[in-house]
C-alpha cells in the first residue's frame, strides 16, 4: 500500500450508554493512530443493549441495514469492525480486528455471571449468535483479533483462522521505571473475573509481610465488600490498600514503584496491565489460566505463572518479595520481551490496511 | 387534486386500447391535469387536443418529468408492439395497472425471448409464477413441443404484470376472481368504458338496416383474428347449416393464418358465402355494422378482459353470438347469445337457426344490448378510475414496505439460525407497518 | 438525569446539526445530568436505503443501560428521532428535507430524479406521520421548521432558539474590505449566487468564502463560476478554518452574506449578529428571517443575482449604515435570549 495514500476509514464498534472501558480506549487508540498516519478516521459506534436476548437479535439486524460503504459518493475504503455485532455491518472492504466474541453466547455460556443462559429463548439467540458469526465473520477480507487467545477461541467457536495483532497500551511511551518499593501492584477493575478475591485468599497465606495496592473502580458493590471482608477475615486487612480510581499519571507512578505486577484474571481476551508491567520494567504474576497475559509472561524469565489457587499464587508473590534482585531481572527481562515483540501501532495499520 | 401520467396506445395505433383511450381522456382530462405519455412515433391530432402528449424512451424513462406528475396509470395488454414500453416503465416505477388481457404470456415471450433475447427472464418468470411445472413447461415451449394456447391458457403470468404495482384496474370481475388475494395491491373491476352513439345518430343508422329485414342476412366477424376467435368452428358450422345460403359471412380484420382459413373456405365449399376483407379502419367499421344482422363474437380461450367490439355491436344494437367464458359471461343474459365452449359447431347453428325462424327476437335482443350501455358511460369509468387511484396512492408507502421487508428477509437468510426466525421476522414485520402503514401480515416475510 | 442525545450523521461530515448536538450533550452535562451522544450513521441514497435506515433506528434499544433506566432521548435528526422511546423528546433540526419542501427543487431535489422517488417520499412522509407523535414533546430548531412541520404533516411544534457554539468568543474588529460567506460550500447554500451577484456589483465587493464541500466537485463549479466571470480576484476560497480564525474572520468583515435557500435555521446569521455585524440574505432564506430586520440589522434582497448584487453595493458604499446595522443586531441577539439553560428547561420538562 503506498503509504502516501490517504484512506477514509470508519472503525465499527458498539457501545453501551455511559459505559468507558477498554474498548472505547483501543477505539479511540487505533483513530489516532490513523489520523496520525495520515487516513481520515471515525468511530462508529452503535449502541448496544443485550437484555433481553431477543434485543440482539434485533442489534444484528439493525447492523446489517446500515449502509457504510460511500458518503456523498466518496467511498469508505475500509471498515474496521472490532466488537459484535457492529462487524457485521456490511461492506466491501472489511476487515475485523476482534476484541471480543459476545463471550455469553460462547465461553461464557452458563457461566454465573452470563445472563443470556437464564432467559427462555437465551439457547435460540445463542445459536443464532452462532450461525451469525460463522456466516458473516468470513465475509470479511482480513480477520485479526487482539491476541492469540482471542484467535483461538474464534477458531474453536466459529472454525476461522484469525491472526493475532497485539497493539500498544495506552501512552506506552510515557511508563517508567523507579526501584522498587514495598508492595505489589494490582491494577483492575474490582471484578470478579479479575480475581482480587484469589488474591487476597493468597494474600492470607504468604509467609512474607507482602503488601498489595488494588486500584481500580468497583463495578459491583456487592463483590468489593466481599473481598474488604475476606481481607479483613484473612487477617491481611493492614497490607492491603484500596486506591479507588487513580489518574493516569498516579497509575503509571505506581507501576513505576512497585515491586512486582498481579494479574490474575481468568481468561482475559488481552490485558493492557500485563504489557504496562513489561513497560514499567516489573515482573508480573499471572496464572495458568489468565489467557491473554500467558502469551507475554515468561514464567521464571519475566515473572510466574502459578496455578489458580491461593498456595501457588502465595508461593509466586513470596518469592517476589524474598529476592529483590530476581524481581529486578524479571523487570528487565519483560521489558526486553516486550521491545522484542515489536508491538508497536505501525504493526497494526499495516495490516489493518494492507 | 391529481396530475395524471397516462400511458397507453393512442391513435393511430391499430389497438383496442387506442380506441379506449380515446373515450376515456376528454372526460378525464375535464376532471384532472393528464400528461400523455407515449414511445409512438406518431400520435394523432385530435389527442394533442385533448391532452399533452410527451415522448420518451422505455430505455430512459425522463422521470424527473414524469415526477412531477402525482401518479401513473399503465395500460398493459398483450401486444408488445404497443405495450412492451409501458410495461417497461411500469416495472421501474409503481403506479396504477389496468390490465386489458388478463392472459399475457404471449406478451412476455415476446418481449423477453423474441425481442431480449432474454430466455433466462422468460424461465425465471415461469418457475417464479409456476413453480418447477412453469420452467420445464416454457423449455418444451421454447423448444415447439407446446402450443402457444396451451401455454397461454396454463401459465398467463398475470401476477408478473402486476407486482409492485400501486393498484390494479380490470375490466371484468371474472378478471377480479382470478386475481384474487395474489394481486398483492388494491385491485378493483370497473365497467369498461364506452360511450354509446347519440340516439339520434343511433335511430339514423338502424333505420338503414331494418330496410333490409330479409335473406341473405350478414354475418360479420371483426378484429385481431386468432386461433381464439373460433373461425374453425364458425365455418364448420356455416358448412353444416342446411340453411347456410341464406346467410353470408364477412370476416373484416387481420386473419392468424390467412392461408389456412382461405383453404378452409375451400375445402368447405363455403367460397360464396364467406368473404375475406382484412383490416378495416375504425372509420369503416360503423358503415359495415349498418347493414350486419348477427356480429359474431366468439372468444376461446378467452384472454380474460373485456371486448370493445362486443359494446360497439351494443351501440348499434346488432345482436351478437359469444362464448360463455370469462367477460363474457357475465353480460347479462338478455343481451347476447351465448355458445358453450365444448359445444361450439351445435349451439352456433342452434342459433343461427333460432335466427332464421325469429330475426325479431334477435333485433330485441340487440336493443336491450344497447341500452345496457349505461353501466359503461366513461364519465362513471373516470370517477371511479380517480377515486380508486386516490386511495391507492393513499396506500402507496406499502411498496416500499414490502421491498424492505424482501430486502430484510433475503439478508436474514444468509446467516440467521432458523431458531431464531420467527422473533425476528414478526418484529421487523411489525416495526414496517408501524412504520408505514399497510397490513403486517401481508409483509411478504 | 441520564440522557441521551440521538441524531443521524453522515461519517466525514461535520457540520452545523453535529455541532449543535454537541453543545446539548455538553449544555445538559453544564446542567449536571450524565447526557451522551449517540448518532447513527445515515446514507441516503439509493433511496431503498432510506427505509432501511429508519428501520434500523427503530430496531435500537435506548431503553436502558446495565440494567439503569436512560431517563430521557432526545432526537434530533431523521431517522434517528424515530428510535422508540418512553421518554422522548424530540427538537427537530429538520425532517428529510428533499421528501418535502425540496422535492422539486432543481438543484437538491435528488429523490425526484428517479423512478422511485415518488413511493419512497410518501413513505417517509407516511414515517413521519405516524411516528413522530410518538414524542412526549415536539420542538423545532426554528418557526420555519415548525412550518413545514405543520404543514407537511400536520404536526404541532414549538420553535426552540439555540446559541451558536461559544458564543461568548463573538467579537467584533473594524470593518475591512470583504463580505464573509462562511458555509459548507453546497447547493442549498448558494455561493454561485452570490458568485453571480458580484459579477453584477457595482462596487469593489470582494467575498471571502469559508467551508469545505460536501463533494469536491461543488467548489469546482463555484470556482468556474468566477473563472467565467473574471471575478477570480476578488473571491478567496480559505476552506475549512478553526474556529479562531473565523471569529475573526466575522470580526474584521464588513458584512455576513448569507442567502441560502429555505435554511432550517442558520448559526452564521447569530454568529454574525454576535459579531456585531449585518446580515445580507435573501426573502427565499428561511431561518436567516426569523432574526435579520430588513434595513434595520441587515437587507433583505430577492434571491436574483440583480438584487443581491444591489444589497451588497448597498452595504458597502455606506460603510457607517452597515456598522450601525450591525450594533442593531447584536442588540437584537441580546433581547430575543437564546441561551442553552433555556433549551435545557424546555427539553427536560
Amino acid at each position: 500500500m503506498p503509504k502516501n495514500h490517504a484512506l477514509r476509514i470508519l472503525i465499527a464498534t458498539v457501545r453501551v450508554p455511559f459505559v468507558n472501558g477498554g474498548a472505547e480506549i483501543l477505539a479511540e487508540g487505533l483513530r489516532r493512530v490513523l489520523i496520525e498516519a495520515g487516513h481520515r478516521a471515525e468511530i462508529v459506534a452503535i449502541p448496544f443493549k443485550w437484555y433481553p436476548p431477543e434485543r440482539i437479535l434485533d442489534q444484528m439486524l439493525a447492523c446489517r441495514l446500515l449502509d457504510l460503504s460511500e458518503t456523498f459518493e466518496v467511498p469508505v475504503d475500509r471498515l474496521i469492525g472490532l466488537k459484535f455485532p457492529a462487524y457485521m455491518i456490511p461492506h466491501q472492504r472489511k476487515v475485523i480486528w476482534m476484541l471480543h466474541q459476545h463471550r455469553q453466547a460462547y465461553d461464557l455460556w452458563q457461566h454465573p455471571l452470563s445472563d443470556l443462559h437464564t432467559y427462555a429463548n437465551g439457547s435460540e439467540v445463542r445459536a443464532a449468535i452462532h450461525r451469525a458469526d460463522t456466516e458473516l465473520i468470513p465475509q470479511a477480507q482480513g480477520i485479526f483479533t487482539i491476541s492469540r487467545n482471542v484467535a483461538l477461541r474464534m477458531k474453536s467457536h466459529c472454525g476461522v483462522n484469525a491472526i493475532p495483532l497485539y497493539h500498544p497500551p495506552q501512552d506506552a511511551a510515557l511508563f517508567y521505571t523507579r526501584p522498587a518499593e514495598n508492595f505489589l501492584y494490582f491494577p483492575s477493575r474490582i471484578n470478579p473475573l479479575k480475581r482480587q478475591e484469589l488474591v487476597l485468599q493468597a494474600l492470607a497465606q504468604t509467609r512474607a509481610p507482602v503488601r498489595v495496592y488494588f486500584s481500580g473502580s468497583a463495578t459491583e458493590a456487592a463483590f468489593e465488600r466481599k473481598c474488604i471482608t475476606l481481607a479483613q477475615k484473612g487477617g491481611c486487612a493492614d497490607r492491603v490498600q484500596w486506591l479507588g480510581s487513580v489518574s493516569e499519571e498516579q497509575k503509571r507512578d505506581l507501576y513505576a514503584r512497585s515491586l512486582g505486577v498481579l494479574f490474575p484474571p481468568v481468561d482475559e481476551d488481552y490485558g493492557y496491565v500485563t504489557l504496562e508491567g513489561m513497560l514499567a520494567q516489573k515482573p508480573v504474576i499471572t496464572c495458568t489460566d489468565s489467557g491473554g497475559p500467558l502469551e507475554f509472561v515468561v514464567d521464571q524469565r519475566t515473572g510466574v505463572i502459578a496455578e489458580p489457587k491461593p498456595e501457588a499464587l502465595a508461593a509466586a508473590m513470596d518469592r517476589l518479595w524474598g529476592d529483590r534482585e530476581r524481581a529486578r531481572q524479571w523487570g528487565e527481562a519483560g521489558r526486553q520481551r516486550y521491545d522484542d515483540l515489536h508491538i508497536h501501532w505501525d504493526n497494526v495499520l499495516e495490516k489493518l490496511l494492507q | 387534486m391529481l396530475k395524471i401520467n397516462w400511458f397507453s396506445p393512442l391513435p393511430p395505433a391499430q389497438s383496442g386500447i387506442a380506441h379506449f383511450a380515446m373515450q376515456v381522456l376528454p372526460v378525464l382530462a375535464r376532471r384532472q391535469e393528464v400528461v400523455l405519455w407515449t414511445d409512438q412515433h406518431q400520435v394523432a391530432p385530435e389527442v394533442q387536443r385533448i391532452a399533452r402528449v410527451t415522448r420518451y424512451s422505455p430505455a430512459a424513462p425522463p422521470w424527473r418529468e414524469i415526477n412531477d406528475g402525482t401518479i401513473s396509470v399503465y395500460h398493459l395488454g398483450n401486444h408488445p408492439d404497443f405495450h412492451a414500453g409501458i410495461w417497461q416503465v411500469s416495472v421501474r416505477q409503481p403506479g396504477i395497472i389496468v390490465l386489458h388481457d388478463l392472459c399475457l404470456h404471449d406478451f412476455f415471450f415476446r418481449v423477453w425471448v423474441h425481442s431480449g433475447k432474454d430466455r433466462a427472464s422468460y424461465l425465471a418468470a415461469l418457475e417464479r409464477w409456476y413453480g418447477g411445472e412453469g420452467r420445464q413447461a416454457g423449455e418444451a415451449f421454447c423448444a415447439g413441443g407446446i402450443s402457444a394456447e396451451a401455454m397461454a391458457q396454463r401459465f398467463p403470468l398475470t401476477r408478473q404484470s402486476i407486482q409492485g404495482a400501486l393498484g390494479v384496474i380490470t375490466h371484468s370481475r371474472g378478471a377480479l376472481e382470478e386475481l384474487g388475494e395474489s394481486s398483492g395491491c388494491p385491485a378493483t373491476a370497473l365497467d369498461f368504458p364506452y360511450a354509446d352513439t347519440a340516439e339520434s345518430r343511433y335511430r339514423e343508422w338502424t333505420a338503414g338496416r331494418n330496410a333490409s329485414p330479409h335473406p341473405p342476412y350478414r354475418l360479420v366477424i371483426f378484429g385481431h383474428l386468432g386461433r381464439n376467435r373460433r373461425l374453425g368452428a364458425v365455418l364448420e358450422a356455416l358448412a353444416g347449416l342446411d340453411e347456410r345460403e341464406q346467410f353470408r359471412l364477412d370476416i373484416y380484420g387481420q386473419l392468424w393464418d390467412e392461408s389456412h382459413i382461405r383453404m378452409e373456405i375451400e375445402r368447405l365449399g363455403l367460397s360464396l358465402l364467406v368473404n375475406l376483407h382484412g383490416f378495416v379502419p375504425d372509420s369503416q367499421v360503423e358503415e359495415k355494422l349498418s347493414t350486419a344482422h348477427l356480429a359474431i363474437n366468439l372468444r376461446y380461450p378467452s384472454m380474460g378482459e373485456a371486448s370493445l367490439s362486443q359494446l360497439q355491436f351494443c351501440d348499434y344494437a346488432v345482436p351478437t353470438l359469444v362464448t360463455r367464458t370469462g367477460w363474457y359471461a357475465s353480460l347479462p343474459e338478455d343481451t347476447t347469445a351465448f355458445v358453450r365452449p365444448e359445444h361450439e359447431v351445435e349451439d352456433i347453428q342452434a342459433h343461427l337457426r333460432a335466427f332464421l325462424a325469429d330475426p325479431g327476437s334477435f333485433y330485441a335482443m340487440g336493443e336491450r344490448g344497447r341500452r345496457s350501455l349505461i353501466n359503461h358511460d366513461p364519465g362513471r369509468y373516470v370517477d371511479a378510475m380517480l377515486q380508486f387511484a386516490s386511495e391507492a396512492l393513499r396506500l402507496s408507502p406499502r411498496v416500499p414496505a414490502l421491498t424492505l421487508a424482501r430486502s430484510v428477509g433475503a439478508d436474514l437468510t444468509a446467516w440467521l439460525h432458523p431458531a431464531a426466525g420467527p422473533y425476528l421476522l414478526e418484529r421487523a414485520s411489525k416495526e414496517i407497518f408501524t412504520m408505514f402503514g399497510g397490513e403486517a401480515g401481508k409483509t411478504g416475510l | 438525569m441520564k440522557i441521551v442525545v440521538a441524531t443521524s450523521s453522515v461519517p466525514f461530515i461535520r457540520g452545523g446539526a453535529e455541532i449543535l448536538a454537541d453543545n446539548l450533550r455538553d449544555a445538559l452535562s453544564a446542567a449536571g445530568h450524565e447526557a451522551e451522544l449517540v448518532s447513527i450513521p445515515f446514507k441516503h441514497y439509493p433511496p431503498e436505503r432510506i427505509p432501511e435506515h429508519i428501520l434500523a433506528c427503530r430496531l435500537v434499544d435506548l431503553t436502558e443501560t446495565c440494567g439503569v433506566r436512560i431517563d430521557r432521548v432526545i432526537g434530533l435528526k431523521f431517522p434517528a428521532y424515530l428510535i422508540p422511546h418512553p421518554n422522548k423528546v424530540i427538537w427537530l433540526l429538520h425532517q428529510h428535507r428533499t421528501a418535502y419542501e425540496l422535492w422539486s427543487h432543481p438543484r437538491a431535489g435528488d429523490l425526484i430524479q428517479g423512478p422511485d422517488g415518488p413511493v419512497i417520499r410518501d413513505a417517509i412522509r407516511q414515517a413521519d406521520r405516524e411516528l413522530i407523535p410518538e414524542a412526549k414533546a415536539i420542538y423545532t430548531l426554528s418557526e420555519n421548521v415548525s412550518g413545514r412541520l405543520r404543514r407537511y404533516s400536520g404536526i404541532d411544534s414549538k420553535p426552540l432558539y439555540n446559541p451558536p457554539a461559544h458564543e461568548r468568543l463573538f467579537y467584533c474588529g473594524p470593518a475591512g474590505d470583504y463580505l464573509f460567506f462562511p458555509s459548507r460550500i453546497t447547493g442549498v447554500k448558494r455561493q454561485w449566487l452570490a458568485i453571480r451577484a458580484l459579477a453584477q456589483c457595482r462596487e469593489r465587493v470582494r467575498i471571502r468564502f469559508a467551508g469545505d464541500p460536501d463533494n469536491p466537485m461543488q467548489q469546482e463549479e463555484c470556482v468556474n463560476i468566477a473563472r467565467e466571470l473574471k471575478l477570480s480576484d476578488r473571491i478567496a476560497w480559505l476552506g475549512m478554518v478553526s474556529e479562531e480564525q473565523k471569529r475573526d474572520l466575522y470580526a474584521k468583515c464588513r458584512g455576513v452574506i448569507f442567502p441560502p435557500v429555505d435554511e432550517d435555521y442558520g448559526y452564521v446569521t447569530l454568529e454574525a449578529m454576535l459579531s456585531s455585524k449585518p446580515v445580507i440574505t435573501c426573502a427565499d432564506s428561511g431561518g436567516p428571517l426569523e432574526f435579520v430586520m430588513d434595513h434595520q440589522t441587515g437587507l433583505v434582497a430577492h434571491p436574483t443575482p440583480e438584487s443581491l448584487a444591489q444589497a451588497m453595493d448597498a452595504l458597502w458604499a455606506d460603510r457607517r449604515s452597515a456598522a450601525a446595522m450591525g450594533e442593531a443586531g447584536r442588540a437584537r441577539y441580546r433581547d430575543l435570549n437564546i441561551s442553552w439553560p433555556n433549551v435545557v428547561e424546555k427539553l427536560l420538562c
